[in-house]
């Protein structure tokens, strides 16, 4: 499959290889003025042996229409025009159209394994033909034989699977057996972080854009131990005093648990600063708390360095919570703890009726098969750093580019007006995703301000992927 | 300094060091280290206490363990029986008289039984001491109305509690109903209350009970002097806009702090602190609560309120304690547009206003201004704080003097630079003192700050001998 799109044939792409870009770098203005036919300069998608079938139902604004009838007000959408997107193959899609789009943002970090992958598909299949749901009840052998794969993928004494149909599910399932556990209620998360939309989850969350005006109880937010705005740089430990601040003021001096993403997500890829974890996990296990980490989105290779991004900061949590990619698109989840902890939830009945049905189990299983056997953390560490050195390339030329972080496929830019003041270029952010979308590319949003591109494609994305979206990128911005 | 007070109080100091005190202020070291051989004695005070005939310490202390279980605690390896109080002076089972440095943990304002006081107490109780408010009395209203008359702004309608504690809770009430929304703003190391709810507000861990605290978040604390941004405010109340981004809806309930914090340790908040946040607060829906029940009455002698320190006028002000010099009494005062959503139900409280603590507040008010308690707070407070200063020169192991009027605090350490908590220095010299005649109070989390608010007849007198007892006990540490 991979051999389709790695060939290098002559198309007015590579006019655009690496030195010419760098060449147009240094002559871009003189270029632009002397052509009179743009069409030659503009960034040409990678070619794709692949033509998605006719598409012949309701057309984008009949879904739309349905969409504001039926469905929930609250509910929001990219760009101007929404786009319908009713194809997808590996890294691209497909709108109704037929247009293909270069998916740089994988379903919000989700398509892991590629969009319609054929043996994660097959999986399915197969599985749904024999046999679709009957719930833990009975025994399956694919949920066990895909908890015993996890948790060989799991460090230290975690071996233990709890399987949900969320993230959100997985980390309230993960800050309940926290409390159960410990006997405690105070859990510290942080703020700007993401964790869910119910109850504990919500209150966990620490963006105001997410939380609703009701109860939550029993979380108190640290600082953000992130290096391009937070207060403290990049020093780890002095963040890390903060947790030990509210724990010896902000609670009875015992606390539940400890929650946090490796790199925030939703909250604009914000990457913890290093010497944190290890510190905060100290000061979090001396008062008797345990420490969850949430691995929703940087899991599953995507972080390319590492299986898990925790591992990154040289820690082992207590429970690790996953979603997103370990399905490639299912609805799955999963939280992985030891199998101490995990006795607590003997006092009393759960039971998940979705959770670890054989489909999405199975479908699980062949997604860890596809990391392995594509070897696509190798990938997102190659073909991730390539690119983040592009866009740190990128950043040089275009002062509206703030920062550019994160590692591997989980990747951020953050545009402001003002270097210095850092103040939010939230207006222009949605002007660039726009024209992005327009040429092709589709990138995702987040940050409080909605001023950071969030790059988390497949983790088949290609250097030639690369190449086309920052050229997209540098396009556009050269142009405003 | 040391000529004038050696020539007004011959019978203070001893004949033998009399003339060596006549030396240059410029050189205080000196000064002192004459003053540290010598035993301090109290001043002199013309009042003999009535000869004591009930039980002795050892036989209350018995009765106290059984009965009043376990959780009660007490001051002092030798737990001290107190029988008797007048003004700043407190008398134990043996007449042996003390200061009080320490008011009861800031209670009691005009002294200890204060004849004035007494006198309207005594008065009102021999015709009323209680019917409820379900039935009208001129004491409520009187007492109302000279509380509101030293409210700034609109803060004019009051409601009486029972306790600072009781206070606090229906502040917190008040501000969600007001509000509409649930979030509550509180300061790390701040106290106050032990209620269930009051337990939330509350951010030092000793006092917490791992209860589930509701929707109550506490901030960086704007401390000087251990406080990570040292005395820089905007960055403190920077991080309320932080938590409001984060931690909340981005919009919340209210925001409560102590302007000295008390039971944390005499923290007075770095300076210019309150203003932006309460900006802040009112921007996000919330409603601005000052507890007033340690700072309140005069007693920072700067200001007759601890807010007006910091240039605010909050929408409720909580208070207890000095209220009335003793008498179980709290009020909450706010302005009528926030009082009208308690409107919608009933809030009642049977005690709350009763005649016997009404007549007794009002005399506290008269009593306070008829004595010009605040300038004299201010006046003393100042002497205080100075000699404490001069003492901090002389001993290592005092890492911090601060607060203003008669609401003091002393930091120990053990380490100038570290800041580390002199626990065992603290405990020592606290029994020290209390051997000498001297009882001070004890507060921060780690136990090492000696609390200094006396009632606020304390005098100059008092001031030096309390820093020379003080001067005593750590040069023989």
């Amino acid at each position: 499959m991979m051999k389709i799109f790695a060939s290098r044939t002559s198309t007015p792409l590579f006019k655009f290889n690496l030195r010419s870009f760098t060449k147009l770098a240094q002559e871009s203005e003189a270029a632009a003025v002397r052509s009179e036919n743009d069409e030659e300069f503009l960034p040409q998608m990678p070619p794709f042996a692949y033509t998605p079938p006719p598409y012949d139902g309701p057309s984008a604004a009949e879904i739309l229409e349905k969409r504001q009838r039926h469905l929930s007000p609250c509910m929001s959408y990219f760009y101007k025009n929404p786009l319908y997107l009713v194809d997808g193959k590996m890294q691209y899609l497909f709108d109704e159209s037929g247009r293909r789009y270069l998916d740089a943002f994988g379903g919000i970090a989700t398509v892991s394994c590629g969009h319609c992958h054929p043996e994660v598909v097959e999986a399915i299949f197969n599985q749904t033909k024999r046999l679709q749901h009957t719930t833990a009840l009975y025994l399956n052998r694919a949920s066990a034989e895909f908890a015993d794969a996890l948790a060989s993928k799991s460090p230290g004494d975690l071996n233990v699977v709890f399987f949900t149909n969320s993230g959100t599910e997985a980390n309230e399932l993960a800050l309940m057996i926290a409390r159960l556990y410990t006997g405690f209620h105070d859990i510290i998360s942080l703020r700007n972080g993401y964790h869910g939309n119910a109850a504990a989850t919500m209150s966990a969350t620490g963006q105001r854009s997410f939380k609703y005006n009701v109860v939550q109880t029993g979380i108190h937010h640290a600082l953000n131990p992130e290096p391009y705005r937070g207060i403290f740089g990049s020093d780890g430990p002095k963040y890390a005093e903060d947790v030990e601040e509210i724990i010896t003021y902000g609670t009875c001096g015992h606390i539940a648990g400890f929650i946090a993403e490796a790199i925030q997500g939703v909250g604009g890829i914000y990457e913890l600063a290093p010497g944190y974890l290890p510190a905060v996990y100290s000061s979090v296990r001396k008062a008797g708390g345990i420490c969850i980490a949430d691995e929703v989105q940087s899991g599953f290779a995507r972080t390319g360095s590492h299986f898990w991004g925790f591992e990154a900061q040289g820690v082992v949590p207590d429970i690790i919570t996953m979603a997103k990619g370990i399905g490639n698109g299912l609805p799955l989840g999963a939280v992985v703890t030891t199998s101490e902890i995990a006795k607590v939830l003997t006092s009393h009945g759960y039971l998940n009726t979705f959770g670890g049905n054989p489909v999405s189990t199975a479908g699980g299983l062949a997604v860890l098969k596809v990391i392995e056997n594509e070897k696509l953390q190798q990938n997102a560490l190659t073909i991730g750093t390539y690119l983040k050195n592009q866009l740190l390339a990128l950043k040089e030329k275009h002062e509206i580019i703030g920062d550019v972080r994160g590692r591997g496929f989980l990747l951020g830019m953050e545009l402001v007006t003002d270097p210095e003041l850092k103040t939010p270029a939230t207006l222009e952010t949605l002007h660039v995703m726009e024209q992005m979308k327009d040429m092709g590319v589709l990138v995702g949003k987040g940050g409080l301000n909605g001023n950071i591109f969030r790059i988390s494609p497949p983790l088949c994305f290609t250097r030639e992927d690369a190449d086309f979206l920052v050229a997209t990128m540098d396009y556009i911005m050269s142009k405003m | 300094m040391g000529l004038q007070r050696n020539l007004l109080n011959r019978k203070t100091l001893n004949n033998v060091v009399k003339t060596i005190w006549v030396s240059d202020k410029s050189n205080p070291s000196s000064l002192r280290r004459f003053s540290s051989l010598q035993q301090p004695e109290l001043p002199p005070f013309d009042y003999q206490p009535v000869p004591y005939k009930g039980p002795l310490a050892d036989q209350v202390f018995e009765k106290r363990k059984k009965y009043l279980g376990p959780s009660l605690f007490h001051y002092y390896q030798k737990p001290l029986n107190i029988v008797e109080g007048k003004m700043q002076y407190l008398f134990d089972e043996n007449g042996r008289r003390y200061l009080d440095a320490f008011a009861g943990i800031v209670t009691v304002s005009c002294g200890h039984c204060h004849p004035e006081i007494l006198s309207a107490i005594e008065e009102q109780n021999k015709l009323l001491q209680h019917a409820t408010t379900i039935y009208l009395h001129h004491a409520i209203g009187d007492f109302a109305e000279g509380l509101a008359a030293k409210m700034p702004g609109n803060l004019k309608i009051v409601y009486f509690v029972n306790s600072g504690t009781e206070a606090n809770e229906l502040a917190m009430l008040m501000a969600r109903l007001y509000s509409g929304n649930l979030g509550m703003i509180a300061l790390r190391n701040a106290y106050h209350g032990g209620s269930a709810g009051t337990i939330g507000l509350t951010a030092l861990n000793t006092w917490k009970y791992p209860i589930p605290q509701g929707e109550i978040h506490h901030v960086v604390n704007p401390n000087p002097y251990r406080g990570v941004f040292g005395s820089d405010a905007s960055r403190y109340a920077q991080d309320v806009q932080d938590h409001i981004d984060h931690g909340t809806s981005g919009r919340v309930a209210g925001f409560i702090s102590e302007t000295i914090q008390g039971v944390g340790g005499a923290v007075e908040l770095a300076p210019g602190y309150l203003k932006p946040v309460y900006e802040m607060v009112r921007k996000a829906g919330g409603v601005c609560i000052a507890d007033e029940v340690q700072t309140g009455f005069g007693r920072t002698g700067s200001h007759y309120w601890g807010f007006q320190t910091q240039d605010v006028i909050p929408d409720i002000v909580t208070m207890a304690k000095g209220i009335g010099n003793g008498l179980p009494l709290g009020a909450v005062v706010t302005t009528p547009e926030i009082a009208q959503v308690m409107a919608q139900k009933i809030q009642f409280n049977t005690f709350g206003g009763n005649p016997v603590c009404s007549a007794g507040g009002l005399a506290v008010l008269r009593v306070l201004d008829k004595e010009n308690r605040q300038k004299h707070c201010s006046d003393v407070g100042s002497h205080l704080i100075g000699r404490l200063k001069d003492l901090q020169q002389k001993f290592d192991l005092i890492g911090d003097v601060r607060g203003r009027g008669l609401m003091v605090g002393i930091e120990l350490v053990t380490d100038r630079k570290e800041k580390t908590p002199a626990k065992a220095e603290t405990a020592v010299l606290f029994e020290k003192l209390r051997e000498l005649g001297v009882l001070v109070g004890k507060g921060g989390l780690h136990g090492n700050v000696f609390r200094i608010k006396p009632p606020m007849c304390f005098n100059k007198d008092d001031a030096d001998f309390l820093v020379d007892a003080l001067d005593y006990s750590m040069s023989k540490l």
